[in-house]
């Protein structure tokens, strides 16, 4: 935990990650989804609020009644499925980066804080966390929605706030063990300052699992968001989002089952996919965890020769 | 004339299936309404739920065919008006309460007086606002007095529901109702279902349907899930769509009207060109086919319903005309200028749809159009707020009184509103029409302001919409044009 | 032991106070209750007596020193929607919301159990690869996702249950399994991944060298040492339940629950019934958690507090 990580080059680390595919395969759908929500002026058919209501409930192209104008359909004011998945990646990936960024930086400022003064500051800032974490999270939405009004902004300051203290206690937990090995310890001693203590010893070994949680997090905002906004709390129209397209397909369920089935699969994807690349990414960054996995690849292999 | 036909058939085919079965086995029905009563008290709450169950355990004086004609309902007979203020009601002997109580002029006293009780703060005020007092001549004559006179007070007392004063004072109106109407209240499970039962005395015979299920469904998508799965009977709110997925279902002409309103006094709808160019750019039948799969009918040249009184028959929509309206905007000297039209999302039936479409017609006229969607509470305060008044804002108009001075203090007068002209002309009109009593000149009025409204393009009128129900194989039921679901009207073919 | 538990609940209690104030400063500093809780076509007169009515004439202090003192007594005034006090709401709701949990978290537990030690049996197996692929696909999906298509499938297709509604235990089956997707994935996972280390630990090397049964094994060891942190993931999943996806299984399949009368609440805005539901459903949280924190201790008297 405390020496810094053999320097490892990317290759070997692809090469790596090759040998998890359903790891490999995980990153590749990010990937895809981040470049859609980037490039989505440019990959996007349509604008995502065009509507043509003549062309009103098209079904995907490979139906006897879709065409290839439109490949997922279209809803219920004719505007393009297809489209609206690719603006709805970059309004989720936008929460979800936001909120995660924010939580982690209030999570890691309280928990260095904490971490490091100790004592009364630290007993008093764990027990605010633990208020936080007593509070019922889409209910507190639902309770400051109700007086402030729904919003893309509301909700991203709402899930911030509501979830940095997952990012404090590990911060803290991190800080309080280091602090404790001899070089911090030496180093407070000879009289470097605090915050130089903070940014050469401690924020270094805090990298990697900061940004293992960060990633797990980051698929609970995204189903978060696509909660509330289902309920109709979140993003407003017009501006698009996955959850707030199921909500309006839900009315069509009968008729166009692709209204509610592409949002609804696009959020699987990339939830699944993130959740798949955390795993890999969880397990080759934890050294203990690296021995196990390689102990049960060599016997997987014995046991496989063995039935050979 | 209609009620005592209905009644009668009501009567005989009662006796029918007494003759014919002996054992008929009790008829039931489940109802899937959007919302929960908030209260079962009939005269506290502007409350749809409330009403969709209410509607079948109370009654008022007066009551409407199906079609929408007034005609009497407690009161033995239409009203008789004794001076400008003064209104004399007979009431209809016979009537009991559920509880037993006789319906006489002391419970109506009793009605009125508690529904206009300042310490009440009923929602209802809305309808009753004109409503003075009441006072009893004998036990089955009442007379209702007037602020001042108001041609409408018949109307106006098919929305209040009459109680039993006794049970008022010591039973519980808020959860267990006693009424004079067909159906008795049974139970109510909050949150999951309220049930009613046949009141076996009605004085218009027992109806038909013995047992009746309300379900309280919000999701309109849940309700067609559950009349699909064969639990609900009848449905509220069925999209157009739905019509040809769905076992059964009736649609009739509802009391929403969809219209935009214009800002006369703007830059560039203040040219009357410009106003008329924005009627005749929009094909209203082609939308009527896309948008409601021809469940609308297209508003003739006015938001005001067809069933109302003081609806013009002369009238008739604009024809769909794009190079007339393109001709217009250019003689207006108006091709590039900035239209903003107005609206909102989600509240009446495919009203994005309307609004997005429409701006998209206006946009071939040469127009630089942009729409605004707002959401709703900033959208009402662009319709009724002080602030400078849009070019085009888009309201779907109901009038459940089924009468033209509401629609057209709302959008038409002044000092409305909603409204976005300074006509004090058409204002003077509108307030003589208001207290005049005499029908036919009131009539004459109307036709007057409604042809002014048209011939001047204050609004786009758009469509009547239909309110269309879902239902199940068994049912047989022809809807409303008031929208009450009255269940003594329905019945089951097993 | 007496003193673990004071301890505790002193902290409960202190988080309970922080609950009411953060409730207290949403409400009345952050927006104004009057004009969201009053139709836009109330008088000011009106407006002016309704303020008077919930004390917002009074200073702050004061104000909060009464919204401490009612919710001390649970009065948080009555509903604006049902037009009763909004606890009587809560309690009425409160048994639906917590049978529908009983029986989603019950059948997570249930079944998490053998799945996960099935899986444990063989890691890299085609038991554990079907159970490992299956909760990851569990997790990844949005629980309003899966019961619309769930009442697509076994109500409106097969018509096996009923779309929405409660009353019969037929009502429970549809929401309660999509409730219990989530944890039924998680605790898999969990039980399996403990299952895997324990079985790789000396001692049950040594039982099974010694020829002890694997079932037995098991029964004896395995499962009591997961037991602590297997009864942790439950608290803390019973929380996230109660704080989140009850809302949203509630209202997809019209469950009349306090999520779905939260929701319900707020579109009618009645703020008083929200401030109800949210600090009820608080409350619980607390408990749980020092409920879970005494279990815990009970059965491991090593875990300290923090």
């Amino acid at each position: 935990m405390t020496q810094a990580r053999p320097h490892r080059p990317l290759r070997a680390l692809l090469a790596e990650l090759w040998q998890d595919k359903p790891a490999a395969l995980g990153l590749a759908v990010i990937l895809a989804i981040v470049a859609m929500a980037i490039l989505a002026p440019l990959v996007a058919p349509y604008d995502p609020a065009d509507q043509s209501i003549l062309s009103r409930l098209t079904p995907p192209v490979w139906n006897d009644r879709g065409s290839w104008e439109h490949i997922l359909g279209t809803d219920n004011l004719g505007r393009d499925v297809f489209s609206r998945l690719i603006w709805g990646a970059r309004t989720t990936l936008t929460i979800g980066g936001l909120t995660c960024l924010i939580a982690a930086g209030i999570g890691t400022v309280v928990g260095l804080w904490a971490g490091f003064m100790g004592g009364r500051t630290d007993s008093v800032l764990m027990r605010l966390v633990d208020i936080q974490v007593s509070f019922p999270g889409i209910l507190l939405i639902l309770l400051v929605v109700g007086v402030l009004g729904p919003g893309m902004w509301t909700l991203i300051i709402v899930l911030s706030v509501t979830n940095w203290m997952v990012y404090a206690r590990l911060v803290r937990s991190v800080v309080s063990s280091t602090r404790q090995t001899p070089y911090v310890e030496a180093a407070e001693v000879i009289g470097c300052r605090p915050s130089r203590v903070i940014f050469v010893h401690i924020l270094p070994n805090l990298v990697s699992p900061l940004l293992t949680l960060l990633i797990l997090e980051f698929t609970n905002i995204v189903l978060a968001e696509a909660a509330v906004s289902f309920l109709g709390f979140g993003v407003q129209p017009p501006d698009t989002s996955w959850g707030l397209d199921v909500a309006s397909g839900r009315d069509y369920l009968f008729i166009a089952w692709w209204l509610v089935t592409f949002p609804g699969l696009a959020i699987v994807a990339t939830v699944l996919s993130i959740n798949l690349f955390a795993n890999w990414l969880r397990v080759t960054t934890d050294p203990e965890e690296r021995e196990k996995r390689h102990a049960r690849t060599v016997a997987a292999r014995r046991r496989r020769r063995g039935t050979a | 004339m209609t009620f005592r036909v209905l009644a009668m058939s009501a009567g005989l085919a009662a006796l029918f299936m007494s003759a014919s079965g002996g054992s008929v086995s009790a008829q039931a029905i489940t109802i899937a309404i959007g919302s929960e009563p908030s209260t079962l008290d009939p005269q506290l709450r502007d409350d749809g739920g409330e009403r969709q169950v209410n509607d079948n355990i109370y009654e008022a004086l007066m009551a409407r065919t199906p079609e929408g004609e007034l005609i009497e309902g407690l009161a033995a007979a239409a009203p008789e008006q004794i001076d400008e203020t003064t209104w004399q009601f007979t009431l209809r002997e016979g009537v009991t309460f559920h509880n037993g109580a006789p319906f006489n002029a002391d419970a109506v006293v009793a009605s009125v007086e508690r529904v206009i009780d300042p310490e009440n703060n009923s929602e209802q005020m809305a309808y009753f606002g004109t409503i003075a007092g009441a006072e009893k001549v004998d036990d089955m004559t009442v007379i209702i007095l007037t602020s001042g006179p108001d041609p409408i007070l018949p109307s106006r007392m098919y929305w209040m529901k009459m109680i039993d004063p006794g049970y008022a004072a010591e039973g519980d109106l808020a959860s267990a109702p006693v009424g004079t109407g067909p159906y008795m209240f049974e139970s109510w499970d909050r949150g999951t279902e309220l049930e009613l039962a046949a009141y076996p005395d009605y004085w218009g015979g027992e109806p038909e349907i013995d047992e009746v299920t309300y379900r309280f469904v919000p999701e309109p998508g849940t309700r067609l899930s559950g009349l699909m799965a064969g639990e609900f009977d009848v449905i509220t709110n069925l999209l157009p769509e739905f019509t040809s997925t769905v076992p059964k279902f009736a649609a009739v002409p509802g009391l929403e009207t969809s219209v935009f309103v214009l800002g006369t006094d703007n830059e560039v709808t203040q040219d009357p060109k410009v106003r008329e160019a924005l009627n005749l750019a929009i094909d209203r039948e082609a939308m009527v086919q896309a948008l409601f799969m021809g469940y609308a009918s297209i508003a003739k040249g006015t938001h005001v319903n067809p069933a109302a009184f003081g609806f013009n028959d002369d009238l008739d929509y604009y024809d769909y005309d794009p190079e007339r309206a393109r001709a217009l905007i250019e003689e207006a000297d108006a091709v590039g200028a900035p239209l903003v039209v107005v609206g909102e999302s989600g509240r009446w039936l495919k009203d994005r749809e309307q609004i997005e479409a429409v701006a998209a017609y206006w946009a071939e006229t040469g127009l630089d159009v942009t729409t605004d969607i707002q959401e709703f509470s900033q959208y009402l305060d662009s319709l009724m707020g002080d602030g400078p008044r849009p070019d085009a804002i888009f309201i779907a108009n109901s009038n459940e009184l089924l009468d033209a001075d509401r629609e057209t203090s709302f959008i038409y007068h002044m000092d409305g509103a909603a409204a976005s002209n300074s006509d004090a002309e058409m204002a003077e009109m509108i307030d003589e029409a208001r207290v005049e009593t005499d029908e036919d000149a009131r009539q004459a009025l109307y036709d007057e302001i409604l042809k002014r409204a048209h011939d001047r393009n204050y609004t786009v009128p758009l469509f009547n919409l239909q309110d269309i129900y879902g239902m199940s194989e068994r049912m047989e039921w022809q809807p409303r044009t008031d929208a009450k679901l009255i269940i003594s009207e329905m019945s089951v073919s097993e | 032991m007496t003193d673990f538990i004071l301890r505790r609940l002193f902290q409960g209690f202190l988080v309970v106070f922080g609950v009411t104030t953060v409730v207290f400063v949403i409400t009345r500093l952050a927006g104004d209750p009057v004009s969201l809780m009053l139709p836009l076509s109330a008088s000011d007169e009106q407006r002016a007596a309704f303020a008077a009515q919930i004390g917002l004439d009074q200073p702050i202090w004061v104000q909060f020193l009464r919204f401490a003192g009612d919710v001390a007594l649970l009065d948080f005034g009555d509903s604006l929607w049902q037009r009763r006090p909004a606890m009587e709401v809560v309690f009425e709701r409160l048994p639906n919301t917590a049978l529908l949990i009983a029986a989603g978290l019950g059948t997570a537990v249930v079944l998490s159990i053998p799945l996960g030690a099935i899986a444990a049996l063989r890691p890299g197996g085609l038991a554990d690869r079907l159970t490992t692929s299956i909760s990851l696909l569990g997790l990844a999906m949005p629980q309003f996702w899966l019961g619309l298509m769930a009442i697509m499938i076994f109500s409106v297709t097969l018509k096996w249950l009923p779309t929405s509604g409660i009353g019969t235990p037929a009502h429970l089956v549809l929401p309660a399994l999509t409730l219990a997707m989530t944890p039924l994935a998680r605790f898999t996972m969990m039980v399996r991944a403990a299952m895997i280390d324990e079985m790789n630990t000396q001692y049950v090397k040594t039982a099974r060298a010694k020829g002890l049964g694997l079932g037995r094994i098991l029964r004896v060891h395995t499962l009591r040492n997961i037991m602590v942190p297997f009864l942790s993931i439950s608290g803390w999943e019973l929380i996230t339940t109660l704080s989140g996806y009850t809302v949203v299984v509630e209202t997809v399949f019209g469950w009349p629950g306090l999520g779905l009368t939260a929701v319900q609440a707020i579109q009618r805005g009645d703020l008083f019934l929200v401030q109800a539901i949210v600090f009820s459903i608080a409350l619980m949280i607390v408990c749980i958690g020092i409920l879970m924190d005494v279990l815990s201790k009970m059965i491991d008297p090593r875990i300290e507090l923090n």
